[in-house]
């Protein structure tokens, strides 16, 4: 099992100045509006690939991977990045579930970071 | 905490909604209008219709890439500072973005002060290469108006007529007869808010002496024999607008009185009448004489010359306007040619050199006389030596009195003197005529009705000297 520790799942120094840069009430819009990104791309990213629409598949991957990367959610940048990249050889079924274990990660370390 | 920069017309494109919330809540915050596109044909429709001062560009969009998009804002003529943002800090993908017009490249995640300086500094290079355009445009200004002219003399000329249009300061415009002091007071109004008001032009040495207040005050019925209607005059005409006193020094010394009692108080009497109008006028004076001249000899009132003399215009001669000879007159072949259904093309080398060298005494109504007679008295095609008056082949000795002669003996013309050295004119005359006959020593002789042998010993004597 993929396990991620809160600390890994985010890079403290874009999180973290996404935090000071942004007034608190905006900083828990950009995390909802990071949430309802993760849950649209995660579940057009499992129809494409249940679809065999690569191209589907890999649009997908990539604003998830643009979307992770605004805040700093290093972890599940990675998994998108391979996710997005045609030439590597891990299937769907392979790579899907370790990039749901980094989202859930780095969705609970944003929160704890307003908490 | 930094300086807050100017707030600015700023359109986002960016379809990953977490990136683009990030980018929205900073440009919020730094003070910005800001409006955001998620696809590049959005953009393009808000950039033509908003045009935004910065553009920022993810290179990866739904409909075309943030490249594609840079090329076709570029050839919809979209002015803006473009930043491209991307997740890939490679050289290629910055030069390329270069390459396409960006001004600048910002590596995803980026901070809010990261953000604000990179925009910052895209805004203040665009302001900069605006300002830049701005200056070279007026810099190199071939018309301005009803001018034609590029010369630095004319250069100076629009920059000032631009400064104090906006101004209601009286301007007295000076410069040798011909210059075109009129066209020179009607860019003055036309520059100016008035510009939607009257422009009343009166030339104060074209009217009769005893006719001059009723023109410029206006009259009442009855008021002298004649008066058979209220007059209004040319000052309340120019209410709200500009009144243009040409050749104001040949203004009898009492019109001067009440002129000078107009300026002061902007009131108009008419003649006859007993009822003062205050008009709203601004009043634009001019001369070919030396008004300052005129004053120490007595002729014109000096309280009224330092009312009249707050900004002061001074109209170069054609001489002393270079290239801008040539420019006008292929300008105003053009228009003759079109006027009178010639189909003139310009000028040969022959005729060209011929018109540069010319000194135009009459400066540019005397170069609109030469070449209206040009075009009227010939068929068309281009404009040969031939076709020009025989002075403009002979130089300054044949050429007469400049056209403001009657002016020029009651005073000095202003500008520097047509007249020039015995020798000058001698080598001058001399070397046109040998190039009027393609070296011909002897025919140029006949041509000045001198000896050869003169011409060869002149010719001599120049080549010792050097």
């Amino acid at each position: 099992m993929h396990k991620v520790s809160l600390m890994s799942a985010l890079d403290p120094e874009v999180a973290g100045q996404l935090a000071e840069d942004l007034p608190p009430d905006v900083f828990r819009t950009i995390i909802s509006t990071f949430e309802d990104d993760l849950s649209r791309l995660a579940h057009e990213l499992a129809e494409a690939a249940q679809a065999g629409d690569q191209e589907g598949y890999e649009r997908a991957a990539h604003s998830l991977a643009g979307a992770a990367a605004a805040v700093g959610a290093t972890g599940l940048e990675r998994e998108a990045r391979i996710a997005m990249d045609h030439r590597q050889p891990e299937a769907p079924a392979v790579v899907l579930p370790r990039l749901l274990v980094e989202a859930e990660a780095a969705l609970r370390a944003l929160h704890a970071l307003i908490n | 905490m930094p300086a807050p920069i100017p707030a600015a017309r700023v359109l986002l494109v960016e379809d990953t909604p977490t990136q683009a919330e990030i980018a929205k809540a900073m440009l919020r915050d730094f003070g910005h209008d800001m409006r955001h596109a998620e696809t590049a044909g959005a953009a393009l429709e808000i950039a033509q219709e908003w045009q935004p001062d910065a553009i920022l560009v993810d290179l990866v969009l739904p409909d075309f890439s943030g490249m594609e998009l840079m090329r076709r804002l570029k050839a919809q003529g979209v002015n803006a500072a473009c930043i491209v943002l991307t997740a890939h800090g490679s050289v290629n993908t910055a030069v390329e973005a270069m390459r396409e017009g960006a001004t600048d490249f910002l590596l995803k995640p980026y901070a809010a002060a990261r953000l604000r300086v990179t925009l910052e500094n895209a805004l203040e290079k665009r302001a900069l290469r605006q300002a830049l355009d701005t200056a070279q445009t007026v810099l190199r200004r071939d018309h301005f108006h009803g001018f034609i002219g590029a010369s630095p003399a004319m250069q100076a000329v629009y920059r000032t007529i631009e400064s104090v249009a906006g101004s209601k300061a009286t301007v007295f415009i000076s410069g040798e007869s011909g210059t075109g002091k009129e066209v020179a007071a009607e860019a003055l109004h036309q520059a100016s808010p008035r510009r939607a008001k009257a422009f009343i032009a009166l030339n104060c040495g074209a009217i009769p002496r005893d006719l001059l207040e009723s023109e410029i005050f206006g009259h009442v019925k009855g008021a002298f024999t004649g008066a058979t209607e209220n007059r209004i005059g040319a000052a309340r005409a120019a209410d709200g607008g500009t009144l243009f006193l040409d050749e104001i020094g040949e203004m009898p010394a009492e019109m001067q009185v009440k002129l000078l009692r107009f300026v002061q108080t902007g009131q108009v009497t008419p003649v006859g009448g007993t009822r003062a109008e205050k008009v709203d006028v601004r009043l634009v004076c001019a001369t070919n004489r030396d008004i300052l001249a005129e004053v120490q000899a007595g002729r014109f009132r000096e309280d009224l010359y330092y009312r009249l003399y707050v900004v002061p215009v001074v109209l170069p001669p054609l001489r002393a306007r270079g290239e801008d000879v040539p420019l006008i007159a292929r300008h105003l072949l053009a228009a003759y040619s079109r006027e009178e259904g010639k189909g003139f093309t310009g000028f040969d080398d022959e005729a060209e050199a011929a018109i540069t060298t010319y000194p135009w005494p009459g400066n540019v109504r005397q170069l609109q006389n030469v070449l209206r007679n040009a075009v009227v008295l010939h068929a068309g095609g281009t404009v040969t030596r031939a076709m020009l008056p025989g002075l403009l082949l002979h130089g300054l000795l044949l050429q007469g009195a400049p056209s403001s002669a009657p002016a020029a003996a009651a005073s000095k013309p202003v500008g520097p003197s047509p007249i020039e050295p015995l020798v000058v004119s001698e080598r001058r005359l001399i070397l046109a005529a040998l190039e009027h006959t393609g070296q011909d020593v002897l025919r140029a002789a006949a041509l000045l009705d001198v000896n050869p042998s003169t011409l060869y010993r002149k010719l001599t004597a120049w080549k010792k000297e050097g």
